[in-house]
Protein backbone atom coordinates (compact mmCIF):
# COMPACT_ATOMS: atom_id res chain seq x y z
CA UNK A 1 0.00 0.00 0.00
CA UNK A 2 1.33 3.69 -1.30
CA UNK A 3 0.52 4.60 2.52
CA UNK A 4 0.01 8.54 2.26
CA UNK A 5 0.63 9.13 -1.16
CA UNK A 6 -1.32 11.81 -2.62
CA UNK A 7 -3.08 12.14 -5.98
CA UNK A 8 -4.67 14.35 -7.99
CA UNK A 9 -7.27 13.54 -10.61
CA UNK A 10 -7.32 16.09 -13.25
CA UNK A 11 -10.74 16.02 -15.37
CA UNK A 12 -14.38 16.33 -14.00
CA UNK A 13 -15.77 13.49 -16.57
CA UNK A 14 -16.62 9.93 -15.81
CA UNK A 15 -13.20 8.79 -16.12
CA UNK A 16 -12.98 10.64 -13.21
CA UNK A 17 -15.61 9.77 -11.24
CA UNK A 18 -14.41 6.20 -12.07
CA UNK A 19 -11.12 6.88 -10.60
CA UNK A 20 -12.30 8.59 -7.54
CA UNK A 21 -14.47 5.65 -6.65
CA UNK A 22 -11.82 2.87 -7.57
CA UNK A 23 -9.16 4.76 -5.36
CA UNK A 24 -11.22 4.25 -2.30
CA UNK A 25 -11.85 1.18 -3.04
CA UNK A 26 -8.90 -0.26 -3.43
CA UNK A 27 -7.50 1.23 -0.61
CA UNK A 28 -5.77 4.12 -1.39
CA UNK A 29 -5.79 6.14 1.98
CA UNK A 30 -3.57 9.15 0.83
CA UNK A 31 -4.85 12.91 -0.19
CA UNK A 32 -7.45 12.52 -3.50
CA UNK A 33 -8.16 16.07 -5.19
CA UNK A 34 -10.06 15.88 -8.24
CA UNK A 35 -9.56 19.43 -10.42
CA UNK A 36 -12.02 19.97 -13.19
CA UNK A 37 -12.44 22.86 -15.60
CA UNK A 38 -16.48 22.74 -14.98
CA UNK A 39 -18.23 23.78 -12.08
CA UNK A 40 -19.85 20.99 -11.53
CA UNK A 41 -19.56 17.32 -9.99
CA UNK A 42 -19.19 14.43 -13.03
CA UNK A 43 -22.50 14.41 -14.77
CA UNK A 44 -24.02 11.60 -17.15
CA UNK A 45 -22.33 13.49 -19.90
CA UNK A 46 -24.51 11.02 -22.64
CA UNK A 47 -27.61 12.27 -21.46
CA UNK A 48 -26.78 16.07 -22.82
CA UNK A 49 -28.12 14.99 -26.42
CA UNK A 50 -31.12 13.22 -25.15
CA UNK A 51 -32.93 13.47 -22.36
CA UNK A 52 -31.23 16.74 -20.74
CA UNK A 53 -31.92 18.50 -24.58
CA UNK A 54 -35.42 17.15 -24.29
CA UNK A 55 -36.13 18.88 -21.11
CA UNK A 56 -36.89 15.73 -19.61
CA UNK A 57 -33.63 15.68 -16.74
CA UNK A 58 -32.58 18.79 -15.05
CA UNK A 59 -28.99 19.23 -14.28
CA UNK A 60 -29.22 18.01 -10.96
CA UNK A 61 -30.59 15.11 -12.07
CA UNK A 62 -27.96 14.17 -14.31
CA UNK A 63 -24.92 14.04 -11.43
CA UNK A 64 -23.51 10.64 -11.30
CA UNK A 65 -23.37 11.59 -7.78
CA UNK A 66 -24.13 14.35 -5.59
CA UNK A 67 -21.16 16.67 -3.96
CA UNK A 68 -21.81 14.88 -0.44
CA UNK A 69 -20.73 12.02 -1.86
CA UNK A 70 -17.46 13.07 -2.38
CA UNK A 71 -16.72 14.48 0.85
CA UNK A 72 -17.72 10.88 2.15
CA UNK A 73 -14.96 9.57 -0.09
CA UNK A 74 -12.59 12.17 1.89
CA UNK A 75 -11.88 13.95 -2.01
CA UNK A 76 -11.14 17.19 -2.34
CA UNK A 77 -13.23 18.99 -5.30
CA UNK A 78 -11.16 21.91 -6.76
CA UNK A 79 -14.22 22.49 -9.38
CA UNK A 80 -14.60 25.13 -11.79
CA UNK A 81 -10.79 25.15 -11.63
CA UNK A 82 -8.86 25.39 -15.14
CA UNK A 83 -4.85 24.11 -15.08
CA UNK A 84 -2.78 26.12 -16.69
CA UNK A 85 0.60 24.64 -16.55
CA UNK A 86 2.38 21.57 -15.46
CA UNK A 87 5.65 20.38 -14.27
CA UNK A 88 6.33 16.41 -14.26
CA UNK A 89 9.78 16.69 -13.17
CA UNK A 90 8.66 18.75 -9.71
CA UNK A 91 5.45 16.85 -9.88
CA UNK A 92 2.97 19.98 -9.22
CA UNK A 93 0.27 21.58 -11.35
CA UNK A 94 -0.34 25.38 -11.52
CA UNK A 95 -4.32 26.11 -11.45
CA UNK A 96 -5.40 29.61 -13.02
CA UNK A 97 -4.65 32.22 -11.90
CA UNK A 98 -1.30 31.10 -9.96
CA UNK A 99 -2.10 28.50 -6.91
CA UNK A 100 0.82 25.43 -7.50
CA UNK A 101 -0.60 22.05 -6.46
CA UNK A 102 1.35 19.48 -5.83
CA UNK A 103 0.92 15.56 -6.36
CA UNK A 104 2.82 12.86 -5.76
CA UNK A 105 0.62 10.72 -8.47
CA UNK A 106 -1.52 12.78 -11.50
CA UNK A 107 -4.43 11.25 -13.26
CA UNK A 108 -4.90 13.01 -16.36
CA UNK A 109 -8.67 12.86 -17.36
CA UNK A 110 -9.06 15.81 -19.49
CA UNK A 111 -11.16 14.14 -21.77
CA UNK A 112 -11.83 15.86 -25.36
CA UNK A 113 -13.03 19.02 -26.73
CA UNK A 114 -15.23 19.30 -29.48
CA UNK A 115 -13.18 20.11 -32.93
CA UNK A 116 -14.33 23.69 -34.23
CA UNK A 117 -15.00 24.02 -37.78
CA UNK A 118 -13.24 26.89 -39.61
CA UNK A 119 -15.26 28.12 -41.93
CA UNK A 120 -17.14 31.16 -42.95
CA UNK A 121 -19.69 32.35 -40.77
CA UNK A 122 -19.14 29.61 -37.91
CA UNK A 123 -18.38 32.63 -36.10
CA UNK A 124 -21.36 33.59 -35.96
CA UNK A 125 -24.45 33.76 -32.69
CA UNK A 126 -26.27 31.01 -33.30
CA UNK A 127 -23.58 28.16 -33.37
CA UNK A 128 -23.39 25.91 -31.37
CA UNK A 129 -21.08 22.65 -30.27
CA UNK A 130 -22.05 20.47 -27.69
CA UNK A 131 -19.38 19.37 -25.36
CA UNK A 132 -20.44 20.54 -21.43
CA UNK A 133 -23.37 21.35 -19.66
CA UNK A 134 -22.82 24.69 -20.17
CA UNK A 135 -22.93 23.95 -23.26
CA UNK A 136 -26.05 21.49 -23.54
CA UNK A 137 -27.50 24.47 -21.30
CA UNK A 138 -27.14 27.25 -23.91
CA UNK A 139 -28.25 24.76 -26.59
CA UNK A 140 -31.12 23.80 -24.64
CA UNK A 141 -32.39 27.68 -24.46
CA UNK A 142 -31.58 28.36 -28.16
CA UNK A 143 -33.45 25.60 -29.26
CA UNK A 144 -36.39 26.76 -27.26
CA UNK A 145 -36.66 29.75 -29.37
CA UNK A 146 -35.54 27.58 -32.78
CA UNK A 147 -37.71 26.69 -35.38
CA UNK A 148 -35.18 25.53 -38.00
CA UNK A 149 -32.29 23.81 -36.67
CA UNK A 150 -29.23 23.01 -39.23
CA UNK A 151 -27.02 20.08 -37.76
CA UNK A 152 -23.40 20.22 -38.94
CA UNK A 153 -21.80 16.40 -38.74
CA UNK A 154 -23.69 13.30 -38.37
CA UNK A 155 -21.98 11.24 -36.04
CA UNK A 156 -23.10 10.54 -32.80
CA UNK A 157 -23.71 13.93 -31.37
CA UNK A 158 -25.25 15.09 -34.75
CA UNK A 159 -27.63 12.21 -34.81
CA UNK A 160 -28.90 12.70 -31.31
CA UNK A 161 -29.04 16.45 -31.43
CA UNK A 162 -30.84 15.93 -34.90
CA UNK A 163 -33.69 13.16 -33.35
CA UNK A 164 -34.05 15.13 -29.89
CA UNK A 165 -34.75 19.16 -32.07
CA UNK A 166 -36.96 16.49 -33.98
CA UNK A 167 -38.55 15.40 -30.97
CA UNK A 168 -39.34 18.69 -29.58
CA UNK A 169 -41.32 19.84 -33.02
CA UNK A 170 -38.18 21.46 -34.87
CA UNK A 171 -37.32 21.05 -38.55
CA UNK A 172 -34.00 19.94 -39.04
CA UNK A 173 -31.51 19.42 -41.73
CA UNK A 174 -28.50 17.11 -41.54
CA UNK A 175 -25.52 18.17 -43.46
CA UNK A 176 -22.87 15.26 -43.65
CA UNK A 177 -19.92 14.89 -46.11
CA UNK A 178 -20.08 10.88 -46.34
CA UNK A 179 -22.77 9.05 -47.93
CA UNK A 180 -25.08 7.62 -44.47
CA UNK A 181 -25.32 8.70 -40.83
CA UNK A 182 -22.24 7.68 -38.60
CA UNK A 183 -20.14 5.10 -41.43
CA UNK A 184 -17.26 6.15 -40.04
CA UNK A 185 -17.92 3.58 -37.01
CA UNK A 186 -20.69 1.85 -38.04
CA UNK A 187 -20.51 1.40 -41.83
CA UNK A 188 -22.84 1.89 -44.96
CA UNK A 189 -25.16 -1.28 -44.10
CA UNK A 190 -26.21 -0.02 -40.44
CA UNK A 191 -25.37 3.88 -41.48
CA UNK A 192 -28.54 3.12 -43.80
CA UNK A 193 -30.45 1.86 -41.73
CA UNK A 194 -30.31 4.97 -39.35
CA UNK A 195 -30.55 7.30 -42.45
CA UNK A 196 -33.99 5.45 -43.13
CA UNK A 197 -35.21 6.17 -39.37
CA UNK A 198 -34.38 9.99 -39.82
CA UNK A 199 -36.06 10.41 -42.98
CA UNK A 200 -39.44 8.51 -41.20
CA UNK A 201 -39.07 11.01 -38.42
CA UNK A 202 -39.15 14.08 -40.81
CA UNK A 203 -35.66 14.74 -40.91
CA UNK A 204 -33.86 16.56 -44.44
CA UNK A 205 -30.75 14.44 -44.99
CA UNK A 206 -28.01 16.36 -47.14
CA UNK A 207 -25.33 13.33 -47.41
CA UNK A 208 -22.60 13.34 -49.12
CA UNK A 209 -22.52 17.34 -48.60
CA UNK A 210 -20.62 20.17 -47.27
CA UNK A 211 -21.44 23.48 -45.84
CA UNK A 212 -19.72 26.20 -47.76
CA UNK A 213 -20.66 28.89 -45.40
CA UNK A 214 -23.07 30.52 -43.22
CA UNK A 215 -24.53 33.58 -43.65
CA UNK A 216 -26.67 36.31 -41.15
CA UNK A 217 -26.86 39.41 -40.08
CA UNK A 218 -26.71 38.81 -36.51
CA UNK A 219 -27.02 35.54 -36.21
CA UNK A 220 -26.42 32.31 -38.64
CA UNK A 221 -29.93 32.50 -40.92
CA UNK A 222 -28.91 30.49 -43.77
CA UNK A 223 -26.06 27.84 -44.81
CA UNK A 224 -24.57 27.23 -48.33
CA UNK A 225 -23.62 24.03 -49.15
CA UNK A 226 -20.89 23.49 -51.87
CA UNK A 227 -23.66 22.32 -54.14
CA UNK A 228 -24.93 25.94 -54.37
CA UNK A 229 -27.90 24.60 -52.18
CA UNK A 230 -28.98 27.49 -49.47
CA UNK A 231 -30.71 26.38 -46.56
CA UNK A 232 -32.58 28.81 -44.15
CA UNK A 233 -31.83 28.31 -40.50
CA UNK A 234 -31.85 30.19 -37.19
CA UNK A 235 -29.88 27.58 -35.10
CA UNK A 236 -26.98 25.62 -35.94
CA UNK A 237 -25.41 22.62 -34.01
CA UNK A 238 -22.08 21.29 -35.12
CA UNK A 239 -20.92 17.96 -34.43
CA UNK A 240 -17.83 16.96 -36.25
CA UNK A 241 -15.86 14.68 -34.10
CA UNK A 242 -13.68 15.67 -30.79
CA UNK A 243 -9.68 15.99 -30.17
CA UNK A 244 -8.12 14.96 -27.23
CA UNK A 245 -7.71 17.25 -24.58
CA UNK A 246 -3.28 17.52 -24.75
CA UNK A 247 -3.10 20.86 -24.35
CA UNK A 248 -1.56 21.17 -21.48
CA UNK A 249 1.14 18.35 -21.69
CA UNK A 250 2.74 19.80 -25.19
CA UNK A 251 5.97 19.80 -24.26
CA UNK A 252 5.90 18.44 -20.96
CA UNK A 253 8.04 15.11 -21.16
CA UNK A 254 4.60 12.92 -22.09
CA UNK A 255 4.70 11.05 -25.21
CA UNK A 256 1.20 12.90 -27.20
CA UNK A 257 0.09 10.76 -30.69
CA UNK A 258 -3.45 11.22 -31.16
CA UNK A 259 -4.20 11.31 -27.14
CA UNK A 260 -1.66 10.58 -24.45
CA UNK A 261 -0.18 7.40 -25.01
CA UNK A 262 0.11 5.03 -22.20
CA UNK A 263 0.64 1.48 -21.49
CA UNK A 264 -1.42 -1.33 -20.74
CA UNK A 265 -2.25 -0.50 -17.15
CA UNK A 266 -2.75 3.13 -17.78
CA UNK A 267 0.79 4.25 -17.19
CA UNK A 268 2.55 6.77 -18.86
CA UNK A 269 6.34 7.29 -19.48
CA UNK A 270 6.81 9.76 -16.53
CA UNK A 271 6.25 7.83 -13.37
CA UNK A 272 3.36 8.36 -11.56
CA UNK A 273 1.90 9.95 -14.15
CA UNK A 274 -1.46 8.30 -15.69
CA UNK A 275 -4.04 8.66 -18.17
CA UNK A 276 -7.78 7.37 -18.58
CA UNK A 277 -10.87 8.00 -21.08
CA UNK A 278 -11.13 10.21 -23.97
CA UNK A 279 -7.60 11.74 -23.70
CA UNK A 280 -6.01 8.08 -23.44
CA UNK A 281 -4.62 6.26 -26.05
CA UNK A 282 -3.60 2.74 -24.64
CA UNK A 283 -2.27 -0.18 -25.35
CA UNK A 284 -5.18 -3.31 -25.73
CA UNK A 285 -3.17 -6.49 -24.74
CA UNK A 286 -5.59 -8.61 -26.11
CA UNK A 287 -5.63 -7.08 -29.83
CA UNK A 288 -2.26 -5.79 -29.79
CA UNK A 289 -2.37 -2.58 -31.19
CA UNK A 290 -2.97 0.89 -29.75
CA UNK A 291 -7.08 1.84 -29.14
CA UNK A 292 -8.45 5.37 -27.90
CA UNK A 293 -11.93 5.23 -27.32
CA UNK A 294 -14.47 8.69 -26.73
CA UNK A 295 -17.46 6.68 -25.35
CA UNK A 296 -18.59 7.07 -21.35
CA UNK A 297 -17.97 3.04 -20.73
CA UNK A 298 -14.48 3.15 -21.59
CA UNK A 299 -13.86 6.16 -19.46
CA UNK A 300 -15.57 4.83 -16.30
CA UNK A 301 -13.89 1.92 -16.33
CA UNK A 302 -10.35 2.68 -17.57
CA UNK A 303 -10.81 5.83 -14.73
CA UNK A 304 -11.77 2.66 -12.37
CA UNK A 305 -8.35 0.70 -13.86
CA UNK A 306 -6.15 3.75 -13.65
CA UNK A 307 -7.00 4.11 -9.92
CA UNK A 308 -6.10 0.42 -8.85
CA UNK A 309 -2.81 1.21 -10.56
CA UNK A 310 -2.25 4.15 -8.97
CA UNK A 311 -3.26 2.18 -5.84
CA UNK A 312 -0.91 0.01 -6.05
CA UNK A 313 -2.63 -2.92 -7.91
CA UNK A 314 -2.17 -2.47 -11.68
CA UNK A 315 -3.87 -4.65 -14.00
CA UNK A 316 -3.50 -4.89 -17.61
CA UNK A 317 -6.73 -2.81 -19.13
CA UNK A 318 -8.57 -4.92 -21.74
CA UNK A 319 -11.64 -4.13 -22.13
CA UNK A 320 -14.33 -5.01 -25.43
CA UNK A 321 -15.03 -1.44 -25.49
CA UNK A 322 -18.97 -0.52 -25.64
CA UNK A 323 -21.46 2.27 -26.15
CA UNK A 324 -24.82 3.08 -26.84
CA UNK A 325 -26.76 5.42 -28.79
CA UNK A 326 -30.94 6.19 -28.21
CA UNK A 327 -32.44 7.91 -31.35
CA UNK A 328 -36.29 8.43 -31.30
CA UNK A 329 -36.69 5.39 -30.05
CA UNK A 330 -34.43 3.56 -31.11
CA UNK A 331 -31.46 2.03 -29.50
CA UNK A 332 -28.25 1.19 -30.73
CA UNK A 333 -25.45 -0.76 -28.24
CA UNK A 334 -22.29 -1.75 -29.57
CA UNK A 335 -19.40 -4.05 -28.36
CA UNK A 336 -16.26 -4.15 -29.98
CA UNK A 337 -13.14 -3.47 -31.19
CA UNK A 338 -13.19 0.13 -33.83
CA UNK A 339 -11.26 -0.67 -37.03
CA UNK A 340 -11.58 -2.12 -39.95
CA UNK A 341 -13.86 -4.51 -41.14
CA UNK A 342 -14.36 -6.89 -44.23
CA UNK A 343 -17.97 -8.31 -43.88
CA UNK A 344 -21.14 -6.89 -42.48
CA UNK A 345 -23.29 -9.40 -41.70
CA UNK A 346 -27.09 -8.73 -40.98
CA UNK A 347 -29.79 -10.69 -38.87
CA UNK A 348 -33.48 -9.56 -38.72
CA UNK A 349 -35.18 -7.04 -40.17
CA UNK A 350 -33.66 -3.70 -41.31
CA UNK A 351 -36.71 -2.10 -42.51
CA UNK A 352 -37.91 -2.88 -38.72
CA UNK A 353 -35.67 -1.62 -37.74
CA UNK A 354 -34.41 -5.11 -35.50
CA UNK A 355 -31.21 -5.90 -35.74
CA UNK A 356 -27.94 -6.78 -35.45
CA UNK A 357 -24.72 -6.25 -37.19
CA UNK A 358 -21.88 -8.10 -36.96
CA UNK A 359 -18.71 -6.68 -37.90
CA UNK A 360 -15.51 -9.49 -39.37
CA UNK A 361 -12.47 -9.28 -40.32
CA UNK A 362 -10.85 -12.42 -41.70
CA UNK A 363 -13.41 -14.09 -40.47
CA UNK A 364 -13.28 -13.16 -37.29
CA UNK A 365 -16.01 -11.18 -35.03
CA UNK A 366 -14.31 -7.71 -34.20
CA UNK A 367 -17.58 -6.10 -33.51
CA UNK A 368 -21.64 -6.23 -33.30
CA UNK A 369 -24.27 -3.66 -33.24
CA UNK A 370 -27.70 -3.95 -31.63
CA UNK A 371 -30.37 -2.16 -32.61
CA UNK A 372 -33.77 -2.49 -30.78
CA UNK A 373 -32.51 -6.34 -30.06
CA UNK A 374 -30.71 -6.11 -26.82
CA UNK A 375 -31.20 -9.39 -25.97
CA UNK A 376 -28.13 -10.02 -28.71
CA UNK A 377 -25.97 -7.58 -27.56
CA UNK A 378 -24.04 -9.90 -24.70
CA UNK A 379 -24.18 -12.67 -26.50
CA UNK A 380 -22.17 -11.06 -29.41
CA UNK A 381 -20.22 -9.36 -26.85
CA UNK A 382 -18.63 -12.79 -25.79
CA UNK A 383 -18.15 -13.67 -29.34
CA UNK A 384 -16.21 -10.65 -29.73
CA UNK A 385 -14.29 -11.44 -26.73
CA UNK A 386 -13.58 -14.78 -27.58
CA UNK A 387 -12.20 -13.68 -31.12
CA UNK A 388 -14.95 -15.74 -32.52
CA UNK A 389 -14.30 -17.42 -36.08
CA UNK A 390 -18.27 -18.08 -37.16
CA UNK A 391 -19.46 -18.44 -40.51
CA UNK A 392 -21.43 -15.74 -41.79
CA UNK A 393 -24.43 -17.40 -42.80
CA UNK A 394 -24.51 -18.79 -39.06
CA UNK A 395 -24.68 -15.42 -37.59
CA UNK A 396 -27.41 -14.34 -39.86
CA UNK A 397 -29.73 -17.58 -39.78
CA UNK A 398 -32.23 -16.44 -37.71
CA UNK A 399 -32.29 -20.19 -36.02
CA UNK A 400 -29.07 -19.67 -34.66
CA UNK A 401 -29.01 -19.68 -31.44
CA UNK A 402 -26.63 -16.66 -30.48
CA UNK A 403 -26.15 -17.40 -26.47
CA UNK A 404 -25.58 -21.32 -27.21
CA UNK A 405 -22.95 -20.14 -29.74
CA UNK A 406 -21.17 -17.16 -27.64
CA UNK A 407 -21.20 -20.09 -24.53
CA UNK A 408 -19.36 -22.33 -27.16
CA UNK A 409 -16.76 -19.46 -27.94
CA UNK A 410 -16.07 -18.95 -24.57
CA UNK A 411 -15.83 -22.82 -23.75
CA UNK A 412 -13.18 -22.95 -26.88
CA UNK A 413 -11.17 -19.59 -25.52
CA UNK B 1 -51.66 -21.73 2.99
CA UNK B 2 -51.01 -17.89 3.65
CA UNK B 3 -48.30 -15.47 3.20
CA UNK B 4 -45.48 -15.00 5.60
CA UNK B 5 -45.65 -11.66 7.43
CA UNK B 6 -44.84 -8.88 5.21
CA UNK B 7 -44.30 -11.32 2.26
CA UNK B 8 -46.53 -11.45 -1.12
CA UNK B 9 -47.08 -14.65 -2.88
CA UNK B 10 -45.81 -14.26 -6.57
CA UNK B 11 -45.63 -17.52 -9.12
CA UNK B 12 -45.26 -21.24 -8.04
CA UNK B 13 -41.78 -22.29 -7.95
CA UNK B 14 -41.71 -24.55 -11.05
CA UNK B 15 -43.31 -22.25 -13.32
CA UNK B 16 -40.16 -19.86 -13.39
CA UNK B 17 -37.79 -21.37 -15.70
CA UNK B 18 -34.22 -21.68 -14.75
CA UNK B 19 -32.16 -18.39 -16.22
CA UNK B 20 -35.34 -16.92 -16.66
CA UNK B 21 -36.41 -13.10 -15.81
CA UNK B 22 -40.10 -13.13 -15.06
CA UNK B 23 -41.74 -9.64 -14.39
CA UNK B 24 -44.11 -9.48 -11.95
CA UNK B 25 -46.33 -6.38 -10.13
CA UNK B 26 -46.74 -5.70 -6.21
CA UNK B 27 -49.10 -2.54 -5.58
CA UNK B 28 -48.02 -1.68 -9.23
CA UNK B 29 -44.81 -1.32 -8.68
CA UNK B 30 -42.71 -3.25 -11.11
CA UNK B 31 -40.33 -6.06 -10.42
CA UNK B 32 -38.42 -9.18 -11.69
CA UNK B 33 -38.35 -12.97 -10.30
CA UNK B 34 -35.03 -14.67 -11.33
CA UNK B 35 -33.85 -18.07 -11.35
CA UNK B 36 -30.69 -19.05 -11.51
CA UNK B 37 -28.99 -21.99 -10.41
CA UNK B 38 -32.47 -22.89 -8.83
CA UNK B 39 -32.17 -20.27 -6.59
CA UNK B 40 -34.67 -17.28 -6.69
CA UNK B 41 -33.80 -13.80 -6.62
CA UNK B 42 -36.04 -10.65 -6.43
CA UNK B 43 -34.97 -7.03 -7.79
CA UNK B 44 -37.12 -3.67 -9.13
CA UNK B 45 -37.87 -4.18 -12.41
CA UNK B 46 -36.45 -0.84 -13.57
CA UNK B 47 -32.99 0.50 -14.29
CA UNK B 48 -32.34 3.70 -11.66
CA UNK B 49 -30.20 4.81 -14.51
CA UNK B 50 -33.37 5.64 -16.86
CA UNK B 51 -36.91 4.10 -17.47
CA UNK B 52 -35.96 0.65 -18.96
CA UNK B 53 -37.44 -2.82 -17.89
CA UNK B 54 -35.08 -5.38 -16.48
CA UNK B 55 -37.55 -8.08 -17.62
CA UNK B 56 -36.18 -6.80 -21.21
CA UNK B 57 -32.57 -7.45 -20.12
CA UNK B 58 -29.60 -9.86 -20.01
CA UNK B 59 -28.04 -12.55 -17.41
CA UNK B 60 -24.46 -12.98 -17.01
CA UNK B 61 -22.35 -14.20 -14.23
CA UNK B 62 -24.80 -13.16 -11.78
CA UNK B 63 -25.23 -9.97 -13.02
CA UNK B 64 -28.31 -8.77 -14.54
CA UNK B 65 -27.67 -6.08 -17.48
CA UNK B 66 -30.25 -3.09 -18.15
CA UNK B 67 -31.32 -4.05 -22.19
CA UNK B 68 -30.71 -0.25 -22.38
CA UNK B 69 -27.60 0.85 -21.93
CA UNK B 70 -25.93 -2.06 -20.39
CA UNK B 71 -26.36 -0.71 -16.45
CA UNK B 72 -25.23 -4.17 -14.43
CA UNK B 73 -26.86 -5.33 -11.05
CA UNK B 74 -25.55 -7.72 -8.81
CA UNK B 75 -28.51 -10.05 -8.22
CA UNK B 76 -27.80 -11.18 -5.31
CA UNK B 77 -27.14 -7.15 -3.31
CA UNK B 78 -28.37 -4.97 -6.40
CA UNK B 79 -25.35 -3.27 -6.25
CA UNK B 80 -24.27 -1.52 -9.39
CA UNK B 81 -21.40 -3.57 -11.12
CA UNK B 82 -21.58 -1.86 -14.44
CA UNK B 83 -22.14 1.89 -15.28
CA UNK B 84 -24.29 4.15 -16.60
CA UNK B 85 -26.58 3.62 -13.40
CA UNK B 86 -24.74 4.87 -10.04
CA UNK B 87 -27.82 3.44 -7.64
CA UNK B 88 -28.25 0.37 -6.33
CA UNK B 89 -31.02 -1.99 -7.45
CA UNK B 90 -33.68 -2.33 -4.71
CA UNK B 91 -33.45 -6.22 -4.14
CA UNK B 92 -36.35 -8.13 -2.01
CA UNK B 93 -36.24 -11.01 0.19
CA UNK B 94 -38.02 -14.39 -0.93
CA UNK B 95 -39.52 -17.50 0.60
CA UNK B 96 -39.70 -20.90 -0.72
CA UNK B 97 -43.01 -22.46 0.92
CA UNK B 98 -44.84 -25.44 -0.46
CA UNK B 99 -43.34 -24.81 -3.90
CA UNK B 100 -44.64 -21.06 -3.74
CA UNK B 101 -42.63 -18.20 -4.41
CA UNK B 102 -43.59 -15.54 -1.48
CA UNK B 103 -41.51 -11.90 -1.85
CA UNK B 104 -41.34 -9.10 0.83
CA UNK B 105 -43.34 -6.26 0.11
CA UNK B 106 -40.78 -3.71 1.49
CA UNK B 107 -36.94 -3.64 -0.03
CA UNK B 108 -34.64 -5.05 2.03
CA UNK B 109 -32.27 -2.47 3.95
CA UNK B 110 -28.49 -1.33 3.28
Amino acid sequence: MPGQRSCVILGGGVAAYGAAEALRAAGFDGPVTLVSAEPVVPYDRTTLSKAFLQGQKTAEEILLKPVEHYQGLGIELRLGQRASAVDLDRHELTLEPGERLPFDTLLIATGAEPVRLRLPGFDLPGVRYLRSLADAQALREDLSRAERVLVVGCGFIGAEVAASARTLGKQVTVVDPLPVPLAGPLGEEVGAILAEVHRRHGVELRLGQKVAELRGHRRAEEAVLESGERIACDLVVVGVGVRPAVALFQGSGLQIEDGILVDERCATGVPGVYAAGDVANWWHPAIGRRLRVEHFDNAAQQGAAAARAIAGDPQPYAPVPYFWSDQYDLNLQYAGYPGPWDQVVLRGDPAAPSVTAFYLRQGVVEAVVTINRPRELRPGRRLVEARARVDPAVLADPATDLRALAQAARAAE
Amino acid sequence: MTAPEGYVAVKRYDEIPEGGIVPFEVDDDERILVKLEGKIYALSGICTHEYAELAEGDLEDHVIYCPLHGSGFDLETGRVTALPATQPLPVYDVQVVDGVVYVSREPRQG
